[in-house]
């Protein structure tokens, strides 16, 4: 599929929003979906709707063979070892806190110290935070460079003997600095430290090989991957999946149930309880073939081209402040305006149609060391062309006029 | 949707140059309010006299146009009123904003009246309403005085 006429495979683009056409710059928040996935949704509930894994019947063994050929079609997309290390939770946020609960739960002792960044989303900070109430532990910020990065050695300087598990991100969804995972997890392993990324923004943008970044585990937001919501993966290496206890009981993740004593179910069932998100699971399969049908290749160098290009024109606009300046960047720009809150920036680019995202994207610590309340953040998906980025910046003028800005 | 009638003139101004925003000495009463959607936060200092009026109020925060200028032209209005005078003008405000197309009140001048009024058009944008709401709940708090912290999420 070519990725210059793109948008045309997502129908909300066909829609006027406010009587203007969508400039969609949120899609580190969530992306928009592609027709293939809106109606597989559809299809499945029209003419294949049964629950999976339970009953006997035709419709449950189709549908059970559905859900199951999504997990193999993620596995071989983030290029897994085992079908059983990927497991369906309701976001990654479900997924990370799976980790962080189950961790706790078998392999974690008081005194014990995580290792999180400064850049990390309150979903992979709240979860460790839990533990810090519940057993004690430790946790570590490693601190973010000027250029709003995480150099390695930032890493390596904040490790101790105490150091068990390092629980980072991929891709930051504010400065859009992409870490370096698998000399983290080399560096890490050496010292028998598990490696948990948050890997909601890399997923979509980057191409994944879990086995060459090499880390314990990996979480994935299908809602910004093109795909629908409450939905999210999470993979474990398989050792650490077996290991480790089940984190909610229910139907669907037990062996047997007697009066005395339970026994839980073998992998992936063991972590997916009860009913899960079985139209989503399958629609998600359309989602992948999607990404492979133009290639991550054509997405990474697309995005590229296109955050090169509105960084460019957002620089020559003089009261625009770009925050971190990474050298590895994915493809989100975080900025302020000198004299105008991001929240009036969000409220007039939004009458315009462009719609972006204001606030502290869930990185109050980043914002905090930043020593800014909020910030604006243009963010892309394959949908977006250089003219979004013109439009943005027309608005951004609009802004400076209303607010009387030079 | 209007944004000349959200950003009027008096809002910008008010949001540029708030009155007000520093830190009472000798302040009796306070609280602190917080919008955990977008990072805004005030912390609201009154002092009250024996009479049970409001001699000195003021805020001290960070938040967009609409935040600041509301919390600016509040602590205008408020100084200066009797606690109960403060309550029913709150309550009429608040009112305001909610469903009523005007203000009832009759401490309120028709100048004051018009200044509060330039905030109405926070109500064609519900995203923005705790902006403009924020810093009232929050006065609310300091003058009940019970420790506890404002948030427009629950
Ligand atoms: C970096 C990062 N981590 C975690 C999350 C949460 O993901 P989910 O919405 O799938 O729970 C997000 C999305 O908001 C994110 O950007």
């Amino acid at each position: 599929m070519n990725i210059d006429n793109i948008k045309k495979e997502f129908p909300i683009f066909d829609e006027k929003i406010q009587n203007n056409d969508l400039v969609y710059l949120d899609s580190a928040n969530s992306s928009q979906k592609p027709k293939v996935v809106i109606d597989r949704i559809n299809e499945f509930y029209t003419k294949e709707f049964s629950n999976v894994g339970r009953s006997i019947h035709y419709l449950a063994v189709a549908a059970t063979n559905l859900y199951e050929n999504t997990r193999s079609s993620v596995q071989k997309y983030i290029n897994a070892k085992d079908k059983n290390e990927i497991v369906f939770t309701k976001g990654a946020t479900e997924a990370l806190n799976l980790v962080a609960n189950t961790l706790g739960q078998k392999y974690l002792n008081e005194g014990d110290e995580i290792l999180l960044t400064e850049l990390e989303h309150h979903s992979n900070y709240v979860p460790w935070h839990y533990l810090r109430k519940s057993k004690n532990i430790k946790i570590n910020f490693a601190e973010i460079n000027e250029d709003g990065e995480i150099p390695i050695e930032n890493i390596e300087k904040k490790i101790t003997p105490k150091t068990k598990v390092i629980a980072i991100n991929h891709l930051s969804n504010v400065t859009g600095a992409i870490l370096p995972i698998k000399e983290i997890t080399e560096l890490a392993h050496a010292k028998d430290i598990i490696v948990v990324v948050d890997g909601c923004q890399g997923a979509p943008h980057l191409k994944l090989d879990v086995q060459d970044l090499g880390c314990d585990f990996y979480a994935i937001s299908c809602h910004k991957m093109y795909g629908p919501t409450g939905l999210g993966i999470l993979y474990g290496k398989k050792k650490w999946l077996e290991e480790l206890p089940p984190y909610q009981g229910g139907g669907g993740m037990i062996k047997e149930v007697k009066k005395d004593r339970i026994t839980y179910g073998d992998l992936p069932n063991k972590y997916e309880a009860g009913t899960m998100a079985t139209a989503q699971v399958i629609a998600f399969d359309k989602s992948i073939k999607f990404l492979e049908s133009i290639g991550i290749d054509n997405i990474i160098k697309h995005e590229k081209e296109l955050i090169e290009y509105g960084q460019e024109i957002l620089k020559k606009n003089n009261s625009v402040k770009l925050i971190g300046n990474p050298k590895n960047k994915g493809g989100v720009i975080s900025f302020t305006i000198e004299g105008v809150h991001p929240h009036d920036i969000a409220t007039i680019l939004d009458e315009d149609g462009v719609a972006i995202r204001a606030g502290h994207h869930c990185c109050q610590i980043l914002h905090d060391k930043l020593e800014i309340p909020a910030s604006a953040r243009a963010s892309v998906g394959v949908y977006n062309t250089k003219s979004d980025f013109d439009q943005l910046n027309e608005s951004i003028n609009k802004c400076k006029k209303i607010f009387d800005l030079k | 949707m209007n944004l000349k009638e959200l950003y009027q003139e008096i809002i910008l101004e008010h949001g540029k140059n708030p009155r007000n925003l520093r830190k009472t000495e000798n302040f009796n009463k306070d609280a602190k309010g917080n919008n955990p959607l977008c990072g805004d936060n005030v912390h609201v200092y009154l002092k009250l006299n024996n009479q049970r009026k409001v001699e000195d109020i003021s805020f001290e925060g960070s938040g967009c146009a609409i935040s600041m200028a509301s919390a600016s032209i509040m602590t205008d209005l408020i100084k200066g009123k009797s606690d109960n005078e403060a309550k029913e003008i709150i309550d009429d405000f608040l009112g305001m904003i909610k469903e009523n197309p005007e203000l009832k009140s009759s401490i309120l001048e028709e100048d004051d009246k018009t200044k509060l009024m330039c905030l109405s058009g926070v109500k064609q944008y519900p995203m923005r309403v705790k902006c403009a709401t924020l810093s009232w709940h929050t006065l609310i708090s300091a003058m009940e005085d019970d420790g506890k912290q404002v948030s427009t999420e629950d």
